[in-house]
């Protein structure tokens, strides 16, 4: 009879030292599809189906080798570049870098980026554009410049201004500047805010063009995290007649700061083409409490992340080898949860005073043996602040 | 040419924690749903809770990554990118590009990789990319350790944060939360 006992008990602790049959579930690697060739799969989109559109200008053509050979030439032959080279002192000018890049390799990389970034699928759907037209964007706050490329990250205090906004063009053409944000509209999913909107611009005279909405400082609520403020400038084949859209100024009522960029394309596109674009990156700071406050005249949301709920397995009737306390929390009301914990912590508090010094070595100081192991475990928990003591 | 609205898979929900005082109600802008929808596909990964693929224990290269920096180099030129684990090629820069080579001797010396990573390392911070996961084995005083170092030196990071998971009522400790902090 012990012997029998004695070897189930073995049966049940000890770790099965037992080789199974090997076997294979399906084909054998190397014939089977991999993972990422499933995804491919799985992932497939017919390219007659979807496509993206250009809807913009022509982006420049890069300089032909035969045109550059010269000057290239006449660096390789260059002594005091060598010089300058072999000896780690070359140092390429970094501004004049960007300013030729701005004219060649910019719409391509602005491009990429963006799209990495998301902007032409919430703001135009399956339509794209090469930014040709370089934008300088420049907020001040104090001495400070806080230049727009295209997704670093500027504060809220740091935009409450409207920018300084520069482009190359012709005084006689007319533009259309627009600064919206795609995220965190607080009433519907796939709308915008308009933070900015200047029709009819001669030249990059921003002062003589048609404020339509005014600007309006980015508001990210605190808990959602980064937003897009998304800069596109568009360049008009005429003048257009905005008044329709005209909002009073200050428009401080963010219903009527609704926008849709793709609406708006589709309804405009006949004269209008996206040239310019720039975007930033935004997210809470403590100055926009004062601006719900006081400007938008709203109470502050304040938002969490929705994480997904755990997966907690269907219970079982007889749980092995699990924890029996721990077990069962985990399908207790956590409500009933929450009331024992709090009612054992009202009861070692008085109301009028000083709540209790804490230890200064917890778990130094014996725990009576005739406590169950369970038990005791549970209290040195809770007097280091492990677990669920935490929360309440 | 058909045009579909707005996809939703990059959208996630946030619920309203609560609100915090009370203000005078003069515009209407206090009616506002419990649920914001960020569709930044970036926002996430800024806010360390998006996912990241792990790979196989004993894979290499690793896979553990949003970001990864990338230095190729052929015959004529060098490529420095980055590329992002879903596979797109996001910033690029390379002695290539005109606007980079008319300023140097040879595109692939010592000086090359010391110039380009200044370039590269502006451009990634211009796009709101500061932190870069490297798994480059580059040997010391080598090119690519040259450049490694100009870019950590422009002020970019290569190492990345590790991913905010939620603790759970079982758990031990209840680390802050990365959106907590204020910098």
């Amino acid at each position: 009879m012990t012997s029998v006992l004695g070897r189930l008990l073995y049966y049940e602790c000890a770790v099965p030292l037992v080789r199974y049959r090997h076997f294979l579930v399906g084909k054998p690697p190397g014939v089977a599809r991999s993972l990422e060739q499933r995804l491919a799969e799985l992932n497939y989109k017919d390219p007659t189906l979807h496509f993206k559109v250009n809807i913009g200008f022509k982006p420049p053509v890069p300089p032909k080798a035969s045109s550059v050979r010269k000057e290239l030439a006449a660096l390789r032959c260059s002594k005091e570049l060598e010089h300058l080279a072999r000896t780690q002192k070359l140092e390429i000018p970094l501004e004049a870098v960007e300013e030729t890049w701005k004219t060649t390799g910019a719409p391509f990389h602005i491009k990429t980026i963006a799209e990495h970034y998301g902007v032409f699928q919430d703001l135009f759907g399956d339509a794209y554009f090469y930014p040709v037209k370089p934008l300088d964007i420049d907020y001040k706050s104090g001495d400070l410049y806080h230049p727009v490329y295209r997704g670093n990250v500027i504060k809220p205090s740091e935009a409450s201004k409207p920018p300084e906004v520069q482009y190359k063009s012709d005084p006689n053409t007319l533009w259309t500047l627009i600064l919206t944000n795609p995220d965190g509209h607080f009433t519907e999913e796939n709308a915008e805010y308009i933070l900015w909107f200047i029709g009819n611009i001669p030249g990059c005279n921003l002062n003589k063009g048609d404020v339509i909405w005014d600007y309006l400082q980015p508001f990210p609520a605190f808990g959602t995290g980064y937003q897009r403020c998304i800069f596109i400038l568009f360049k008009q084949d005429q003048k257009i007649d905005y008044s329709s859209m005209k909002k009073d100024i200050p428009c401080l009522q963010l219903s009527k700061r609704t926008f849709k960029t793709e609406d708006f394309y589709r309804q405009h596109q006949k004269d209008i083409t996206p040239a310019g674009l720039a975007f930033f990156q935004t997210d809470w700071d403590p100055s926009l409490t004062d601006f719900y406050h006081n400007v938008l005249q709203m109470k502050e949301p304040r938002y969490e992340y929705d994480f997904p709920e755990p997966y907690i397995a269907p219970q079982e009737w007889f749980p092995r080898r699990k924890p029996f306390n721990i077990y069962q929390d985990k399908y207790r009301d956590q409500k009933a949860i929450a009331k024992e914990y709090l009612l054992k912590k009202f009861k070692n508090r008085h109301p009028f005073e000083k709540p209790p010094t804490p230890l200064r070595f917890p778990n130094a100081h014996p725990i009576d043996h005739k406590i169950p192991s369970w038990l005791k475990e549970e209290m040195k928990k809770d007097r280091l602040g492990w677990g669920r003591i935490n929360d309440y | 040419m058909t045009k579909c609205l707005l996809s939703v898979k990059h959208l996630k929900t946030f619920s309203v924690l609560k609100h915090s005082t009370n203000a005078l109600v003069a515009i209407e802008n206090d009616e506002i749903k419990p649920c914001v929808y960020n569709r930044n596909p970036r926002n996430l990964e800024r806010m360390r809770i998006a996912y990241k693929p792990t790979g196989f224990h004993l894979e290499a290269p690793g896979r553990e990554f949003w970001h990864k920096i990338d230095v190729k180099q052929n015959n004529r030129y060098v490529t420095a990118s980055v590329i992002h684990w879903t596979g797109p090629k996001v910033i690029e820069a390379s002695t290539k590009e005109w606007a980079i080579k008319k300023y140097l001797y040879r595109c692939t010396d010592a000086a090359a990789y010391r110039n380009l990573a200044k370039v590269f390392a502006q451009r990634c911070l211009e796009s709101g990319i500061s932190n870069l996961y490297c798994n480059i084995d580059a040997p010391p005083e080598g090119k690519v350790a040259v450049f490694l170092s100009e870019v950590e030196k422009a002020g970019l990071s290569l190492t990345e944060p590790t991913r905010f998971l939620p603790w759970r009522p079982w758990d031990r400790h209840r680390p802050e939360k990365p959106w907590e902090v204020l910098e």
